[in-house]
């Protein structure tokens, strides 16, 4: 009803063309959009599962009123309730929770739902992270309008300096020519754009499709033949399944099989766009340094 | 029969070279000394592997699956005397497609798909037979329309399974729903299935000319229309089901290939289906050869390629027979 | 020995009371008309002595074996039909739709010889459209394609015609035509039974008449004996005037 309320307020206010009530705090999102909060952030609704842990790790968890399908870290991410999944939300339940704050993610939430929560006056903090740094100012700025400013500003500036520190002892490793199996039928890889991607340059890793102009290219078997990666890193359907990496034992010919380079990584720490990344890429960055072992 | 050898064998002439080319091209250079020393015994192991393990199963797989697609389109189009029938138009594909999300779903890779497709499309088979027959008064009018709406049921099971699977499962879907040759498995048993087919269909062959005219011209004429029409019902069922579980729903090649084939040889079933089975095998050969190489090495779905090639040289068919 | 003949036969149109039992002798050299309104069931009658429809009692026999009981090429062999209506299906040339009548004569591995194409080639000479054997069926004229399908029935040779409407479309020289062609198949020793419509046509060339009632009442027999205008008038609910021409006689309806 208060939402109902304000939008009505609001599109009275735009209607008599007189200027919007000076917000408290304003951020630039991803889409380099001005959001700005009225006041104080008090409920915050997540629509993917990267986004619900950003915010939990800029202090905003408690501030959490409902969270995209497959929210499941951190633990508590999944007891709250659910408002669809990303690429299908149910607006009328996020409208009803009445947020005042909503967190969405360019690669997996539909612009035009998002259009409409904004219509209604809920301001929306739209994620796009590419990089590191993204990462990291990501949860500065959800810290800024949301949460623990400082708390959120600290733990940025830790996963950076980690990332950094990997950066300084790989980057003269030799490299290590790999390919990154994101799946299997199709067959899918990652570029050098992809945080993936990032990450395996970070470790001293030389991504054998890191050129491919899209960020998840479908590639052929002959195609991984022909680049004959020294190590085959894949995330497995799950954190034990082996099954896609021993298909390629079929051919011995590859050095990654003849050198027995092949990776399982498990797909938590390192497919999502999170502080985690920094976890995921330390394991990574060892796991290229077992394969450089074996070269 | 001399009437038949000569457009047949330009066709098997036609369908070698496409598999010659499909063999010689991919996202490895290689050149054609390299491909020959491969497949006269030589090669480095690398070679041998992307010629002899990669290219060639998945070159014949290819070449069953359109032979397959198009036979039973050809069938289809006889059974329903509808020019717009293809092997999907009786939901057979949307069974095989809930079959194989489904098995997706559990996590299940490979030749579990493939057979969780093969239990999908004959079960939409057997349950669009049932539904027709069920009162009794079977015509192919009512075998369509059962047909037609029983897939639209299936349509919205695929986009339900669509909507509830998690966001990882989602391309590996998407790209068995669209068409993909990639994890075809071994061809032996479709090419056996289709060179079967194509023996079995002469003898049928006359009868189903004169099937083309009605049933009951056909009923005067000496055939016997009801087990033949389900004999073909069956036949272009299991054809289609098993082009499918190779390799997911490819549209396009069983509308249009016999169609094509119609147009420039006329309407004989014993040549048409024969043909079919060879035309409809080049072109998805063709197809599969751009798909993998037109971005290589990226890949893009074989459906997408049969109906950029088919589309432009039906038109221009259509518009040279009149 | 008569060739096609029917038991106490009962057509079966659905929502219609029993008519008539028919106990029908259609012997060799007889040309056999049947006359009635639209919607009488000459062509249910028609399907029914083919064996493509079940009747509802009775039964039919071809020569002295039951229809029910021969396999549909056997029946082939010796029953063809001409349709009212040819469905298109798939485009096919002339020559290959005359063709088709050998059907019943070729096992399924064989291919049409020499022989078979020389009928065909015939039966379309004999309709005079042997010039468009190489024209698609469906850019034909109504009149072509009744003359292409009578020759394809041709071809088929049967001693048993059966025919709905055989001179639909036809223009008057190739109605004539068509009903000596029947004539003389009749003379050779075949039977012909057909509908139709016009009946000075049916006068002029059936020796046996076979008047079916819209009340379900039939009645067969020489066709002499079953020119009575009186029973032509109710036959029709259609008042007649009788004329003698060419020692015939001629019905013309009478006007307003």
């Amino acid at each position: 009803m208060k939402t109902l309320r304000s939008g009505i307020f609001l599109a009275l206010m735009l209607a008599l063309g007189l200027p919007a009530p000076a917000a408290a705090r304003c951020v630039h999102d991803a889409l380099d959009r001005k959001v700005c909060i009225a006041d104080s952030v008090e409920r915050v609704v997540s629509l993917s599962p990267g986004a619900t842990e950003l915010l939990f790790s800029a202090g905003a968890g408690e501030k959490l009123v409902a969270v995209s399908a497959w929210s499941d870290y951190p633990p508590e991410a999944g007891e709250l309730p659910q408002v669809g999944n990303s690429n299908r939300l149910d607006l009328e339940a996020i409208v009803a929770l009445e947020p005042d704050l909503v967190v969405a993610w360019v690669d997996g939430n539909s612009a035009s739902q998002l259009a409409k929560i904004e219509a209604l006056g809920i301001p929306v903090f739209w994620l796009k992270p590419r990089t590191f740094e993204h990462i990291a100012s990501a949860v500065e700025r959800l810290a800024l309008l949301s949460g623990d400013e400082t708390a959120g500003a600290g733990r940025a500036a830790a996963f950076l300096a980690g990332i950094a520190q990997l950066r300084e002892r790989y980057q003269k490793a030799p490299p290590v020519r790999v390919f990154y199996q994101v799946w299997h039928e199709p067959l899918m890889t990652i570029n050098d754009e992809e945080l993936i991607g990032r990450a395996i340059r970070l470790c001293g890793g030389d991504n054998v499709f890191g050129h491919l102009p899209r960020l998840v290219p479908r590639i052929s078997t002959e195609a991984v033949l022909e680049a004959n990666p020294d190590a085959i890193l894949s995330g497995g359907e799950d954190s034990d399944d082996r099954r896609w990496l021993d298909q390629w034992r079929r051919y011995p010919e590859l050095t990654a099989v003849s050198r027995d380079n092949l990776y399982l990584i498990p797909p938590s720490l390192i497919q999502r766009p999170t502080l985690r990344m920094l976890e995921g890429s330390e394991q990574l960055c060892q796991t290229l340094e077992r394969a450089r072992a074996r070269l | 029969m001399l009437g038949y050898s000569r457009p047949l064998a330009i066709l098997v002439l036609i369908s070698l070279l496409c598999m010659v080319l499909s063999i010689s091209i991919g996202s490895a250079a290689l050149s054609p000394g390299d491909t020959w020393a491969v497949l006269t015994g030589s090669g480095t192991s690398l070679q041998q592997t992307l010629i002899l393990e990669l290219r060639l199963p998945r070159t014949l797989s290819a070449f069953a699956t359109g032979g397959l697609l198009a036979v039973a389109g050809a069938l289809m189009q006889v059974l329903l005397r509808n020019p717009l029938a293809d092997p999907y138009i009786l939901g057979l594909s949307g069974g095989a497609a809930v079959g194989a999300l489904l098995a997706m779903l559990a996590g299940v890779a490979g030749a579990l798909v493939s057979g969780s497709a093969f239990a999908g499309a004959m079960l939409a088979t057997l349950l669009v037979f049932g539904l027709a027959h069920g009162t009794g008064s079977w015509t192919p009018s009512r075998l369509l329309l059962t047909g037609v709406v029983v897939a639209a049921g299936w349509g919205a099971i695929i986009t339900l399974i669509l909507a509830m699977s998690p966001a990882r499962q989602l391309p590996g879907m998407l790209y068995w729903l669209m068409g993909d040759l990639s994890h075809a498995g071994n061809p032996a048993p479709a090419l056996v299935m289709l060179a079967l087919v194509c023996a079995l269909v002469f003898p049928l062959g006359r009868s189903l000319n004169v099937l083309a005219r009605g049933p009951l011209q056909a009923a005067a004429l000496g055939v016997s229309v009801r087990p033949l029409e389900w004999l073909i019902y069956v036949l272009a069922s299991v054809l289609t089901a098993a082009a499918v579980s190779m390799a997911g729903s490819i549209g396009f090649v069983g509308l249009v290939v016999p169609h094509m084939l119609r147009l420039v040889l006329g309407n004989d079933q014993r040549l048409i289906l024969p043909a079919c089975a060879l035309g409809g095998g080049s072109l998805l050969v063709l197809a599969d050869s751009l798909a993998r190489v037109v971005i290589a090495p990226e890949q893009l779905p074989v459906g997408v390629i049969t109906a950029l090639l088919g589309v432009p040289t039906f038109l221009y068919l259509l518009h040279r027979s009149r | 020995m008569p060739d096609l003949n029917t038991e106490q036969l009962i057509i079966d149109i659905p929502g219609r009371a029993d008519s008539t039992a028919l106990s029908l002798q259609v012997g060799a050299g007889e040309t056999w008309g049947v006359l009635g309104p639209n919607g009488v069931g000459k062509t249910t009658l028609l399907h029914t002595l083919a064996g493509l429809r079940k009747p509802r009692k009775g039964r039919v026999k071809l020569g002295t074996a039951a229809l029910a009981s021969l396999g549909r090429r056997t029946i082939a062999r010796r029953l063809g039909v001409v349709f009212q209506d040819q469905q298109d299906g798939f485009p096919a040339t002339v020559l290959e739709t005359a063709l088709v009548g050998r059907h019943p004569w070729l096992s399924p591995w064989q291919m049409e010889t020499a022989e078979d194409e020389r009928l065909a080639r015939q039966a379309l000479e004999t309709l005079g459209v042997d010039h468009l054997s190489g024209r698609l069926v469906n850019t034909l004229s109504g009149g072509e394609r009744q003359r292409v399908a009578i020759a394809t029935v041709l071809a088929q040779s049967p001693d048993t015609w059966l025919l709905d409407e055989p001179t639909n479309h036809l223009d008057l020289h190739h109605q004539v035509a068509v009903l000596q062609l029947l004539s003389e198949q009749a003379r050779s020793g075949r039977s012909v039974f057909m509908c139709l419509h016009d009946l000075n046509l049916a006068a002029r060339w059936c020796d046996h008449l076979l008047l079916l009632y819209p009340n379900g009442e039939a009645c067969w027999g020489p066709t002499e004996t079953m020119l009575i205008p009186s029973a032509l008038e109710r036959l029709y609910d259609q008042k007649l005037i009788t004329v003698e021409a060419d020692g015939a006689p001629v019905f013309v309806p009478v006007r307003g």
